[in-house]
């Protein structure tokens, strides 16, 4: 089809390693990234999260940055290494002179590095190293850290609904394409670890201590990631035209609101359930073409029984799924991007991911996660699922190209 | 080129009586610190009784700014809620944080971690309009009003049917971010009445102020009280690129600049920024009044979204408020209005509104 979106290029950083091929081997392997923090300067040394393993000054180093006289904060260096594989196949030059929108998605900006350095922003002191980073807190500071270093001028947006944050920025980037504002879209989000956002999810007594179990009986909570992941998306016949590798078809996606509670979804899965079905009638398919469902299964004891139910309710027990975050930890504003990649990965390879860690069956639930990697498998169509605080809940379908 | 969209109603909350009272025709409201905050009306008629009491400032005035939009659009669900906020809810940021820091990451309130979200205000709303449709919150700078209505045209466009989408803004500023900003020289180093800020344009820096303001939009014309025609989003601007893209988003919808009748420019007395409106406003004819804003609200992320809400009074008043007025221009009838408007952090954005016939 002539207005087709596909998806012609990917960049990925997550606690599974630096780039697709290393992430899509661990993913093979079964090797999760949860581990104690071991940059992430937090009193929670006991914590497990998916931290990215390469400090600061690495990241810096990778990218060629002089870490001493830029304000980026960690935030910023994940999503331009991300970026960095995302341009790798692309001729930059050209890419410039081209229509081209940047649509990121983040929680808490900067404030990996603000943390640290809040009681210098306060004080009465005006000299310092902090005050490089006074204009670093909000959202889109990263956004301006990744067109900044890579000389690029798109048209530029930030996206901010919590967990679901990337997944709206796939949206909006198609949407563009769509209703012809730019020819191409580089689209996903990123997130650091931060303290902040540690003891948010404390607060909130939903973070287990140990490796989460995503639709397990005996689940107790989430673990903390970071990460980012870009996709480009484009139009089929542009793609053709430039005689470049298509990854997927990006073929389907809803975003809908639970308007049930500020944090909670509606038990009876009713918002997950408006959500995939949405994306499943804008891609025109029937429950039976997909082949793979990447859950948002952030072993909650509340999105998982909901989501469980949802895909109960709509797919019974006919379609393989898994949740990918106990891999990973939940990467938040970036889980939406990560998972897109995860799911074209699925889709290509033939094979679904397993879900580490489960073993009891919910009680709620007749179906049950697929517990080891399975390949051969013959995928056209991947559904893969972030749902967000505020009730906002989004489906995205890949497909073959 | 997109679509122009139809605005049904508009609230703002602001340091003006913008919200209840008189309105800016008659009151000014002054502050002579550098600040100016918001007036806060009673929000108890807009939002749960029991959900208010753990609410902070910005949430109940996004929340109440849109349901107040809602009801003078006569409109209980919209179709699609869209957001867009420059800093979210600094007051529960700062709160979370400073308690992170003094208590040693334990103990915390959940609550203050919540409603630092940026989306929770969109999710409150959601949750008292039953609204399950699109819904979706921008944090972009000085440029979060612009996408969120970018979007809401997109929205519209997509769908050959009636629908109606709330689009709504909201900035808090509080003692501690005017001491963070200070330090990057957003303000004023001496001490100047908010009322003749705009005068005192050969010093960099400006007043700090807040506000909210929700629009209901629709892609039909029925009840509209002003059409949106385009919007341009500018990075890194200059006197000569506002000038060019004013003078393209009026070619792309067939307005001479002698239509203009009224321009709304967001200068802020800061010296760095003065000059960014001059080669648009050379365009301009004897027709066309000059108005200024800042010194009414202050400078915030979102604050074009004020000079929206204060071309809706002309529409429907046919009247400028004297507050505002820089310089009259000859047309007795406000048809047209261009906003100019600029944010620090190097954005600027040019809008075009109409009256509807």
């Amino acid at each position: 089809m002539r207005d087709n979106i596909v998806i012609t290029s990917a960049g990925i950083v997550s606690a599974l390693g630096i780039g697709y091929k290393s992430n899509a081997e661990a993913l093979k392997n079964g090797l999760s990234g949860l581990r104690q923090p071991q940059f992430l300067n937090t009193l929670h040394q006991d914590l497990l999260i998916g931290e990215v393993c390469l400090s600061n000054e690495d990241l810096a180093d990778k990218l060629s940055i002089s870490s001493t006289t830029v304000s980026y904060t960690r935030t910023g260096l994940l999503a331009m290494l991300a970026i960095e594989e995302l341009l790798a196949s692309l001729d930059i030059a050209a890419l410039r002179k081209e229509k081209l929108a940047f649509i990121n998605a983040n929680t808490v900006g900067g404030m990996c590095s603000v943390e640290d350095m809040y009681l210098h922003f306060i004080a009465d002191e005006t000299q310092g190293d902090f005050v490089r980073y006074i204009d670093t807190l909000d959202c889109a500071a990263s956004t301006k850290d990744v067109t900044t270093h890579f000389g690029l001028n798109p048209f530029t947006a930030t996206i901010s609904t919590a967990c679901s944050s990337a997944s709206n920025a796939l949206i909006v980037g198609a949407r563009m394409i769509t209703q012809g504002l730019v020819d191409k879209a580089i689209c996903g989000g990123c997130d650091a670890l931060s303290r902040f956002t540690v003891n948010g999810f404390l607060s909130l007594k939903n973070v287990d201590r140990e490796a989460c179990k995503p639709f397990d009986e005996h689940r107790n909570g989430l673990n903390l990631g970071e990460g980012a992941a870009f996709l480009m998306l484009e139009k089929e016949a542009d793609a053709i035209k430039r005689g470049t590798t298509i990854l997927a078809r990006f073929s389907g996606y809803n975003n809908t609101n639970d308007a049930y509670h500020p944090t909670a979804p509606s038990p009876d899965g009713a918002g997950a359930l408006r959500a995939m079905t949405g994306a499943l009638k804008k891609a025109n398919l029937t429950t039976e073409a997909i082949g793979y469902i990447n859950a948002h299964g952030t072993a909650t004891i509340n999105n998982d029984a909901a989501e469980g139910r949802a895909i109960e309710k709509l797919f019974g027990a006919n379609v393989p799924f898994s949740s990918t975050k106990p891999f990973t930890g939940h990467t938040l504003a970036a889980a939406g991007a990560v998972e897109a990649i995860f799911s074209i990965m699925a889709l290509n390879g033939n094979c679904i991911f397993p879900n580490l860690n489960y073993s009891t069956p919910m009680q709620e639930l007749n179906i049950a996660p697929v517990t080891s990697l399975m390949t051969h498998q013959n995928i056209q169509h991947v559904l893969s699922n972030s749902f967000g605080f505020g009730g906002n809940n989004v489906s995205l379908i890949f497909s073959k190209a | 080129m997109m679509t122009p969209v139809y605005i049904l109603s508009a609230s703002a909350i602001s340091p003006q009586n913008t919200f209840d009272g008189d309105g800016i025709y008659e009151t000014l409201i002054t502050s002579d610190n550098l600040k100016l905050f918001v007036k806060e009306p009673d929000y108890r008629s807009y939002i749960n009784p029991v959900a208010i009491r753990r609410m902070s400032r910005l949430i109940k005035r996004g929340i109440s700014c849109g349901m107040k939009a809602l009801s003078d659009a006569g409109i209980k669900t919209p179709d699609a809620i869209i957001t867009g906020t420059g800093l979210g809810s600094m007051t529960d940021t700062e709160r979370f944080l400073k308690d992170m820091i003094a208590l040693r990451e334990e103990a915390l309130n959940p609550t203050f971690f919540i409603q630092s979200t940026y989306n929770s205000v969109n999710g409150w709303i959601s949750l008292q309009t039953q609204s399950t449709g699109y819904n979706q919150t921008y944090v972009n700078r000085g440029l979060s009003t612009e996408m969120s209505l970018l979007d809401a045209q997109l929205f519209l466009q997509e769908t050959s049917e009636a629908a109606t989408v709330l689009v709504g803004t909201f900035d808090e500023m509080t003692d501690d971010y005017f001491v963070v900003k200070n330090k990057i020289d957003y303000w004023k180093k001496e001490s100047i009445p908010s009322n003749e800020i705009l005068k005192h344009n050969d010093t960099p820096g400006t007043i700090g102020g807040e506000g909210a303001a929700f629009f209901v939009l629709a892609n039909r014309a029925t009840k509209a009280i002003a059409i949106l025609k385009g919007i341009k989003m500018l990075q890194q601007p200059t006197s000569e690129i506002i000038a060019q893209e004013a003078i393209q988003l009026l070619q792309e919808h067939g307005v001479t600049w002698d239509e203009i009748d009224v321009v709304i420019m967001g200068n802020s007395g800061d010296s760095r920024f003065e000059s960014l409106y001059s080669n648009a406003l050379d365009c301009l004819s004897a027709n066309t009044s000059l108005l200024a804003f800042k010194h009414l609200t202050g400078e915030y992320p979102t604050a074009t979204s004020f000079a929206i809400w204060l071309s809706i009074q002309l529409f429907n008043n046919q009247r400028i408020p004297k507050n505002t007025l820089l310089q009259q221009g000859t047309a007795t009838h406000y048809r047209n209005i261009l906003i100019l408007n600029h944010y620090p952090l190097n954005t600027a954005s040019v809008l075009l509104l109409q009256e509807p016939a």
